[in-house]
């Protein structure tokens, strides 16, 4: 019971600290100064850092059957047994505690960095208001025990994207980036809720009675009555959350709205667009990961779906010469591979990704930002170049966090990477052949990555901006170097001290082992023989890939240029044209709309609408005419309707009581 | 007294009102308004005294005193308003001072 007080105690303080430095920062902050403002906003969510570990430390010491606890903070409707239930439930599993881990650790860093990165601004106190929105949001979003409050928070981290990608307002690019991005939301947003209504009157109970409630323990427990194997409801309900998933997670069709979100401040694109928002698909798969289970159909389109997505951005990735999309591409092809993951039901391999991910790749998005700070804003990698001789720990970094994402062995990339692949060689019929596509992957991954830090910074400058490249000062500085650090480090510290020590599994994954354990559509964990196998092939496909690169773009062979040349002319065009899907939905959603909505202003507007409400408003202004005469304003006049009045009553009162 | 007389001080009562009504309606001058008013209030308490005798009760005495309470107190609120409008130099008739402004 106190453990019960303790949690819901911090759990209560770790949401309220982002809310407290928002408010604070928005109400207060331009009045109070920058000094101020630059210490509560990453304050705030340092403070929600050190409860964070406090949780995971009472997690981890807590034994297995106790490593889930619910708190129920109020009842918002409560109709008893049989009724409808619904309260602010906040749940604190092993899995919520990795996400918030990784929410205020990188959440922290990518604050700090702000500090140094919108020096300049004179919008600071908003836009630190909007960050520690979004990590509220975030937290709410993987803390909530009920499917209403999960929701909430999945519509409140859109929100928060929205307003930081539209922060330079003045900018007509970043308004339609982010009105982009919110839309696209928005369709996984009501995919969600209709899932939430298909549970909700779904659900029954052991004995058969329906069960008015999306509080998520009650909806994981109940599955099994409720839902037969493979039946269509529970593959309608998976689909649902699975496109609410590919939305936020930015997967195919739902993609485009990722690239433009690049538009926002560079700590926005690291913060949301690549550590945490964007990975709320992959959190939200993983938890309901019971409900997945009994749906194959469902998890086969998501591993699909992923693989699909991992493969065609990483193709994209290759030619863009934005550096910030190289790297929002590069985000959307390894969220691909972790929706792949938690597809296959391989969580724990998906949640790892995750985690090794939002460090990387917050690394790579603040490095970036480094270099656009030192080029004034370029970021066309085409004018860039030879950067690394005058930011060597940026550029240091920027290797670490690009061998990271590549895969090379002993970098985080690695461990997690190769991790899935080799869940990905024992899953299922179908997976085999994704299994292939995911070598390409790797290889396009490897190239890319090299290919972005071989252009910005080797070679020869390109234009006279990079001569006066400069490192950024500490604020920008430190937490670019603290997170190369973990790139190198974090995968051998989580997985390395364990299988050592003869656990077959990663420390990450026995921790996660509560959550998933009653999981029945897990895949088992590959045998050691087929997943050093897998490892292999996978570091190798890595290794092609990165070599490859460095022969194409650093060293610049001829004969690797003559290779690259002679590749089919539609390949290239595809990727530079992201296969045409902005141009496809423009055609056939954004014009036609368009269109529609001018005919009905033209025509609709005017003669339906209108008519009808002047109509109404004409008929009232006719009857009342007749009537205005009875307004005469004379005392007499009244006097004599209420005599006129009281004599009737009295006529009719005596008639009825005759 | 009898039962008798119950119609005949009804009926009084009740024609009394009628005039005070009469004088409500068609007289212009707000002095004789209130008369009139007062005529009517009066033609109240008749009945209020008439039927509490008839029913042996109290209450209709108790009414009576109330009416002419309220009465006196309006009286004095009138009386005030048709001075101050006098002194405003305009003619005392209730149909002009149908409207406050000038």
């Amino acid at each position: 019971m106190t453990n019960v007080v303790l949690m819901g105690g911090l759990a209560g303080a770790l949401l309220l600290l982002p809310v407290i430095g928002c408010l604070l920062n928005g109400l207060l902050g331009d009045r109070l100064g920058r000094r101020f403002v630059n210490w509560v906003g990453p304050g705030a969510v340092a403070l929600a850092f050190v409860v964070a570990v406090i949780i995971l430390v009472q997690v981890v010491g807590a034994d297995s059957a106790h490593k889930t606890i619910t708190v129920r903070f109020w009842d918002w409707i409560n109709l008893g047994p049989n009724g409808l239930q619904l309260g602010f439930d906040v749940t604190i599993d092993p899995l919520t505690v990795v996400m918030i881990m990784v929410i205020t650790g990188v959440g922290f860093l990518i604050h700090v960095y702000s500090v140094g990165y919108m020096e300049h601004d004179p919008d600071v106190a908003r836009f630190f208001s909007y960050m520690n929105l979004f990590i509220f949001s975030m937290l709410l979003l993987v803390l909530a025990g009920d499917m209403l409050w999960l929701i909430v928070g999945w519509a409140l981290v859109a929100l928060s994207s929205y307003l930081l990608i539209g922060f330079w307002w003045r900018r007509p690019s970043a308004v339609v980036a982010a009105r982009k991005a919110f839309i696209t939301q928005v369709i996984g947003d009501v995919a969600l809720v209709i899932a939430a209504f298909m549970i909700l009157v779904n659900l029954r109970g052991q004995d058969g009675r329906g069960i008015f409630s999306i509080s998520l323990p009650t909806v994981f427990y109940n599955a099994q009555f409720s839902f037969a194997h493979g039946s269509v409801v529970i593959t309608a309900i998976c689909i649902l959350l699975a496109v609410g998933a590919f939305a936020k997670s930015a997967q195919f069709p739902l993609h485009t709205w990722l690239p433009d979100a690049m538009e926002g401040p560079t700590p926005v694109s690291a913060l949301i667009h690549a550590a945490t928002m964007v990975t709320a698909g992959v959190y939200l798969i993983a938890r309901f990961h019971t409900l997945f289970d009994l749906a194959p159909i469902a998890q086969g389109m998501v591993a699909c779906v992923g693989m699909g997505t991992a493969l065609m951005a990483g193709v994209i990735a290759l030619s863009q010469v934005d550096i910030k999309r190289v790297i929002a591409y590069s985000t959307m092809s390894q969220i691909g591979l972790m929706i792949f993951a938690v597809g296959i039901g391989a969580y724990t391999a998906g949640m790892f990704h995750f985690v090794t991910h939002a460090v990387f790749k917050a690394l790579l998005f603040m490095a970036a930002g480094n270099v656009i700070h030192a080029m004034n804003d370029e970021q066309d990698i085409r004018l860039m170049g030879g950067l690394g001789d005058r930011m060597r720990n940026t550029e240091r970094a920027f290797i670490a966090g690009s061998l990271a994402l590549a895969g090379i062995p002993i970098f985080a990339g690695w461990f997690s990477k190769e991790d899935i692949l080799g869940f990905g060689t024992v899953a299922g019929p179908a997976i085999p052949a994704l299994f292939i596509v995911g070598l390409i992957v790797n290889v396009l991954t490897g190239l890319y990555a090299i290919r972005l830090w071989a252009v910005v910074f080797r070679g020869e400058p390109q234009t006279a901006r990079p001569f006066q490249a400069h490192e950024p000062g500490r604020t920008m500085l430190w937490p670019v170097m603290i997170l190369g650090g973990l790139s190198v480090v974090l995968g051998i510290v989580i997985q390395w001290p364990f299988q050592i020590l003869g656990f077959s599994a990663h420390f990450l994954s026995s921790f996660m082992d509560p959550v998933f354990s009653s999981a029945t559509g897990v895949v088992t964990e590959p045998s050691t023989f087929r997943g050093a196998l897998a490892l292999a092939i996978g570091t190798i496909a890595s290794l092609i890939g990165v070599g490859a690169a460095v022969r194409i773009w650093y060293e610049k062979k001829p004969q690797a240029q003559e290779v690259v040349a002679r590749l089919p002319r539609l390949l290239p065009q595809l990727s530079w044209h992201k296969f045409y899907f902005d141009e496809l939905y423009d055609a056939v959603l954004v014009r036609p709309s368009r269109a529609a909505a001018s005919t009905a202003r033209r025509i609709l507007e005017p003669r339906v609408f209108d008519g009808w409400v002047r109509g109404v408003t004409q008929l009232f202004a006719d009857i009342s005419i007749d009537f205005r005469g009875v307004e005469t304003g004379l005392i007499r006049d009244y006097a004599t309707g209420m005599l006129i009045f009281a004599g009737v009553f009295v006529a009719v009162g005596y008639l009825i009581t005759r | 007294m009898s039962l008798d007389a119950f119609p005949w001080l009804i009926g009084l009562s009740t024609a009394i009102f009628m005039l005070g009504a009469l004088g409500v309606l068609i007289r212009r001058n707000p002095l004789v308004v209130f008369m009139s008013i007062e005529l009517m209030l009066n033609a109240v308490n008749l009945a209020f005294v008439t039927f509490g005798r008839f029913l042996n009760s109290e209450d209709g005495q108790i009414f009576a005193f109330m009416v002419v309470v309220v009465a006196a107190s309006e009286v004095v609120v009138g009386l005030a308003l048709i001075t101050t409008v006098f002194r405003t130099g305009r003619d005392l008739d209730v149909d002009d001072l149908s409207e406050m402004r000038e």
